[in-house]
């Protein structure tokens, strides 16, 4: 065991007030930066060493909280708490807001965990990249030299990695406008307090078809197209679903923490998946 | 006996008198002691399981900013001795090693003390300890109790022949003999995964040497001051009187916080060396690798064709971890001895072992063994009644002691003073509506969502002795009024969060006569307290209310003898209520009982002429039914009383998941009178929670080098509100014959009951599958995969 | 090293931190008030629970740089001189503690969930406790006194006044 250490040194600390602020402290900080959302999971971290930066540029004071409607997208600030998710009525993206409201830790988590902290985060049994990669959301990046855009089927590279250089902050997402589009977001946990095991995401989408996002069971989130079941309890859809998950995951790989087995994660991944999509279709009081 | 107002009075729901400074944050805890000039220690840990210390580099840290001592663990050999056991197991024919604060040779496992630093703050502390180099010589490690017995393990302790602790055959009777004569035999082999207490409050200590005086003040979060004041003369060489341990605010305990672990010596040291007040307070990943139990339990158990159990054997191998001073060892002992709990099983045989393996030591833990006696016991009584087709429930009152045969003695030498379990079974079965669950059952299995109903009963000893050791069965108390009327009760027992002042007030109200608003309770201060023994084992409202109750009857005569005089009455004709001494049949002409303290403290050769002039009192209770004097069989019977409490469990599992959810509970519990109903109903709600955590989630999880992976609550995962269901709880109430007020210990009862009930559920729910449940925790893995094995 | 500015409890605090001094130790070593406890360090127990401009907080997740200028009540905030707050008045009833470790998040998450829904779902009522672990109760009495402190909550003029 690795006895329980501080950060070694202190570190600067910058607060800019805004983007322009956002990226000069990102241009000019010393050594390794960490950003700082909303701190749920960075400082605990800090605290205990596992993170070590030299620089931490806390987005506290951006103003980059809040969801909007801009021509026919959303756009979701980085700063976002799953609060805000919440109490945002009408919610612009229902999804969201449901996805919220099964956040666990309480309302001190919920209250300043944000978005752009879980989607930078990339931890794979977090609630949110899945459910961005269900959404066809895009990743804003803001660095020194400017703003870049990534699809999120793109941003994640692996377990707690991502494209995001350094120097980038995750300043904003955009998504199109779900408008009233149906969905079903189901998610497995061992307990009240544990994370995700696997999480899924089913999303009608306006050209047809579903799409469903599985997080929490591949070393990254992943999404596959399908078209709608006549009957979500059809013992051969269920294999047909169950089947094109698990080759997505085989693809990517599974995911084994301290809590799950991979092959655990891929045996219940199908199910979970299927389950979104009885729920997305109102019918499955099991959620 | 005579009762003051009755809403504070034995049996009353008062609430707790600590209440306001708990629920306003002005309670102490002991991180909340700061004293002037205060430094901050940090520990070095090992990272290897087994291996010898090479060298240790303290360079580094010396020189870190803010360091004023670094204390390796061959320096701190030089200065203190080795920490005495809590129960020693050589008295008992086993093997011990000694115990050092800082191991100066050879580590036996992933985070044993190693070095330690004391700096200004916590944060240099802990970064100075990071700068120490330890290097090792990696021995060959066995973290797994049955691969430690093998010929060819590495030994834990390389001069020990093998890896057995101690070993040790319970039981009367011709038990292979019975199972040869059985109907059925069942059996099973079931896995206790190791868990851990985890209160939400860490340990910790507060250390103020006094160089001048050569003093020694320690505030810690700890059960038992007394032992820990002992312990500390030892090991540093101290006279006791030197001494000064006083127990803060505990933030939950349950069994950890009893003294014997290497940080307490340590942080004393480190202050005396560094002549400056010294905190440490442990880390959340350093309280999770105290294990509360790990067991393997071989068991056969036989049966006539109507249910009636003949015979059992049991083989326990208990996975020790590293040696430890701490009583945590000392619980396998207990697990052996509960079989065959309240069942009439004469012909019974438990051969235990307790295995040394290279992961932390276990620390006493809430149900200190008898957790997975029931557990074992309970899934026997099941396989038996599901082999013969028989209701759970029927096989249990076939088998239970009967009422009218108490005290009963148990094959395994156990005198149950009292009970009435059959009652217990029919108070859970109503609580819960048995049929009505039974016919919901039927109707669930039919939509293809199995859903489990279990039961378990649970016998718990409580108020332990054990002759030789800290582990007292008698406790005292001193009850002291002041000359204004005011009444400082100091008792040798502590509350761990529990809140037995509340209830030892309650007694002291009632058996002197005043309210209990006059009452302070000082506890778990050794300048002030007398010598007691803390709390464990349900003891402290049995031994702290009984010597409470003598104390304060003494003083009761005092008042009655001065007051009546007062009164110019008979004091035979005078009694002392509602802080009165009056007539009995003139209630009124009485006399306040202060006027009648300020008579006895300042007119002692007038009022008080031929009266000993003392309103005070100190008084041990020793209950009955104690025996070590051994039977024919050598058997010895160390618990005064027994309470006793029958779960029933109901849940649903998740087919596709595996995931397991407790939707109802119920429990009827019998610890005889009860002082304070609302106190004794918060504990058994706890140590269910506790049991259906360890049933259900919690699990030390070690990588093959030995570190502890669950070593958060992200990874280790206890029960929230989500997680359980509200519970309906009855009482019965068996007065114990041999208590003073009738009660019997309250407090560990649930966590065995619980973790059996679940289990029991979780077959039951499968039973269509036929799944059978072996191993705890039962997460949702572990139960797809017994459903895949068993549909296979 | 750097100066910060808190309101605690109403008073007005200037402090000088490090960066990496985490919130809840400023409150507990720099302000004094040990009420806020600590229990895992990882945002997991809620025993350091505090307000933070209105919203609950675990403390030690928030860096105390990032509270410069902010508003902070601690569970010695709660009660008011005129008295315990109704939802202390409601644990203590309901026996909804016993070592008391865990009621910084408690009293704090209670309050601030009938703030907001004085009238709140069993659904919501669970959501709120669940971001805190009690290891003594067993959560029964901690549900039952949020759900007494609801119903005193909608008798508002029952209610003492709070600063
Ligand atoms: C008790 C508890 C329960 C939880 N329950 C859940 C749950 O149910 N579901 C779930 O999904 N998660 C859960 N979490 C994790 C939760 O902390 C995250 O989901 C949260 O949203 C992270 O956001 P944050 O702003 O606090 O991130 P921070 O802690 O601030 O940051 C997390 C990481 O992202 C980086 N980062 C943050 N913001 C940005 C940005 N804008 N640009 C670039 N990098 C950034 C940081 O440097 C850091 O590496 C839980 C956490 C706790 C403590
Ligand atoms: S100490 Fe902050 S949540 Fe546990
Ligand atoms: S009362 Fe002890 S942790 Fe809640």
């Amino acid at each position: 065991m690795k006895t329980p250490s501080a950060t070694r040194t202190t570190f600067d600390y910058r607060a800019p007030e805004d983007l322009d602020g956002l990226a000069d402290a990102l241009g000019t900080a010393r050594g390794a930066v960490s950003v700082l959302g909303g701190g749920t999971m960075l400082v605990p971290d800090i605290s205990h060493g596992t993170a070590q930066p030299d620089t931490v540029v806390d987005l506290a004071r951006t103003g980059l909280s809040g969801l909007r409607r801009a021509d026919g997208e959303v756009v979701v600030g980085a700063m976002t708490t799953y609060r805000d998710l919440l109490t945002t009525a009408p919610a612009p993206v229902p999804l969201l807001r449901r996805l919220a409201a099964g956040v666990t830790g309480g309302p001190q988590i919920r209250n300043r965990g944000t978005v752009g902290g879980s989607a930078a985060f990339a931890n794979p049994s977090s609630d949110v990249p899945a459910a961005l990669l269900a959404l066809r959301a895009r990743m804003r990046l803001l660095s020194p030299d400017g703003v870049r855009e990534v699809p999120a089927s793109d941003f994640y590279t692996g377990p707690f990695a991502t494209v995001r250089r350094d120097d980038e902050a995750l300043i904003e997402i955009t998504l199109p406008d779900p408008g009233a589009a149906s969905f079903g977001y189901v998610k497995f946990k061992l307990s009240v307090g544990s994370w995700p095991i696997v999480t899924a995401t089913a999303v009608a989408e306006s050209g047809g078809g579903l799409r469903v996002a599985v997080g929490g069971a591949g070393r990254v989130p992943v999404a596959v197209m399908l078209t709608e079941p006549a009957d979500p309890a059809d013992p051969e859809w269920l294999a047909h679903i169950r089947e094109r998950v698990e080759s997505e995951l085989d693809s990517v790989g599974t995911w084994t923490d301290e809590l799950a087995e991979g092959t655990y994660r891929r045996r219940i991944a199908g199910t979970i998946a299927a389950r979104s999509v009885a729920a997305l279709r109102g019918d499955d009081e099991r959620r | 006996m005579t009762a003051s107002t009755p809403a504070a009075g034995i049996g009353a729901s008062t609430r707790r008198r600590d209440g306001a400074a708990l629920l306003t944050g002005r309670a102490r805890y002991v991180d909340d002691y700061r004293p002037h000039g205060l430094h901050y220690a940090a520990v070095v840990r090992s990272t290897v399981a087994h291996g010898r210390i090479r060298s240790v580099d303290v360079s580094g840290a010396e020189t870190a900013p803010g360091v004023v001592l670094v204390l390796t663990g061959e320096q701190a050999a030089r200065h203190a001795g080795p920490i005495p056991y809590f129960i020693s197991p050589a008295t008992r024919g086993g093997r011990e090693v000694d115990i050092r604060c800082l191991e100066p040779e050879l580590v036996t496992y992933v985070g044993q003390p190693v070095a330690a630093v004391v700096a200004r703050s916590r944060v240099e502390a802990q970064s100075a300890a990071a700068a120490v180099r330890v290097e090792y010589d990696s021995l060959p490690h066995v973290l797994d109790a049955d691969t430690a017995l093998l010929p060819d393990s590495p030994r834990v302790y390389p001069d020990w022949q093998d890896n057995v602790v101690f070993a040790k055959t319970y039981g009367a009777g011709d038990a292979e003999e019975a199972l040869h004569g059985a109907d059925v035999v069942v059996s099973g082999e079931f896995r206790i995964a190791r868990s851990t207490t985890a209160p939400v409050e860490p340990r910790g200590y507060v250390a103020s040497w006094d160089a001048t005086d050569e003093a020694l003040t320690v505030h810690g979060s700890c059960q038992n001051p007394h032992q820990l004041r002992y312990m500390l003369s030892a090991s540093l060489g101290l006279a006791e009187s030197a001494i000064r341990v006083v127990t803060a605010k505990i933030g939950g305990s349950f069994g950890l916080k009893m003294q014997g672990l290497p940080e307490e010596t340590l942080v004393c040291l480190l202050s005396m060396l560094s002549r400056r007040p010294v905190k440490w307070i442990e880390d959340r990943r350093e309280s999770l690798m105290s294990g509360a139990r790990e067991q393997i339990h071989r068991i056969r158990v036989g049966a006539k064709a109507d249910g009636t159990i003949t015979g059992l054997v049991n083989r326990i191998v208990a996975d020790a971890g590293a040696m430890t001073a701490q009583a945590g060892w000392a619980m396998c002992n207990m697990s052996a001895s509960t079989f065959p709990s309240g069942y009439r099983v004469p012909d019974c045989r438990v051969e235990l072992r307790l295995v040394a393996t290279n992961k932390p030591p276990l620390s006493a833990a809430r149900g200190f063994g008898k957790d997975a006696a029931h557990f074992v016991m309970e899934r026997a009584v099941d396989l038996v009644a599901r082999r013969l087709a028989l209701d759970p429930g029927e096989v249990r009152r076939r088998n239970f002691i009967r009422a009218g045969e108490f005290p009963y003695r148990t094959a395994t030498g156990l005198n149950i003073d009292s009970g009435d379990f059959a009652g217990l079974l029919d108070k859970a079965q109503a609580a819960i509506d048995y049929p009505a669950v039974r016919e919901l059952q039927r109707r669930r299995r039919e939509q293809g969502r199995p859903l489990g109903v279990g039961i378990a009963f649970e016998l718990t000893p409580e108020s332990s002795d054990s002759p030789g050791t800290f582990v007292s069965g008698f406790d005292t108390t001193t009850v002291r009024m002041s000359l204004t009327g005011r009444v400082t009760v100091l008792t040798g027992v502590t509350s761990p969060g529990g809140g037995n002042d509340t209830g030892i007030a309650q007694i002291v109200g009632a058996e002197l006569g005043v309210p209990v608003e006059w009452i302070d309770v000082v506890q778990g201060d050794t300048d002030r307290c007398p010598t007691g023994f803390g709390n464990f084992s349900g003891r402290s409202m049995v031994v702290g209310g009984g010597s409470a109750a003598l104390a304060a009857r003494d003083v009761r005569a005092t008042l009655r003898t001065v007051g009546a005089r007062l009164l110019e009455r008979d004091p035979e004709a005078c009694e002392v209520v509602d802080g009165t001494v009056r007539s009995v049949s003139e209630p009124d002409c009485a006399v306040p009982v202060p006027e009648v303290a300020h008579a006895v403290l300042t007119r002692a050769f007038a009022a008080a002429a031929e009266v000993e002039p003392v309103l005070e009192s100190t008084r041990a209770y020793k209950p009955g039914n104690i025996d070590h004097r051994p039977d024919e069989l050598g058997r010895i019977q160390p618990y005064p009383t027994y309470s006793s409490c029958l779960h029933i469990a109901v849940v649903e599992v998740d087919a596709e998941t595996g995931k397991v959810d407790v939707v109802d509970y119920a429990m009827a519990h019998d610890c005889g009178t009860m002082i304070n109903p609302d106190l004794v109903e918060g504990q058994a709600w706890g140590a269910i929670t506790m049991g259906i955590g360890s049933a259900l989630t919690e699990q030390l999880v070690f990588d093959a080098g030995g570190r502890l992976v669950s070593d958060r609550f992200k990874s280790y995962l206890l029960p929230r509100a989500g997680d359980v269901p509200e519970f309906r709880l009855e009482h019965q109430v068996t007065p114990s014959p041999f208590t003073m007020h009738g009660n019997k210990g309250a407090g560990e009862a649930g966590v065995g009951g619980a973790q059996a009930a679940v289990a029991n559920a979780v077959e039951d729910a499968l039973a269509p599958v036929g799944a059978c449940v072996r191993s705890l925790p039962l997460t949702p893995p572990v139960v797809l995969d017994l459903i895949e094995e068993a549909t296979r | 090293m750097q100066p910060i500015r808190l309101t605690v409890n109403g008073d007005k605090h200037e402090v000088t931190v490090d960066p990496r001094d985490l919130l809840v130790y400023v409150i507990r070593e720099r302000i004094g008030l040990t009420g806020t406890n600590v229990g895992c360090l990882t945002g997991d127990c809620g025993a350091c629970t505090v307000t933070l401009d209105g919203r609950t907080a675990k403390s030690c997740s928030v860096l105390a740089v990032t509270a410069d200028g902010s508003e902070i009540r601690t569970i010695e905030g709660l009660a008011s001189p005129a008295g315990l707050d109704p939802v202390q008045e409601a644990f203590w009833k309901e026996n909804g503690f016993q070592c008391g470790y865990c009621l910084p998040g408690m009293l704090l998450a209670t309050r601030e969930l009938l703030d907001e829904d004085p009238d709140p779902a069993e659904e919501d009522i669970t959501r709120t406790i669940d971001g805190n672990l009690c290891r003594c109760t067993g959560y029964t009495t901690i549900l039952r006194a949020v759900r007494t402190a609801a119903r005193r909550a909608q008798h508002r003029d029952e209610r003492p006044e709070r600063p």
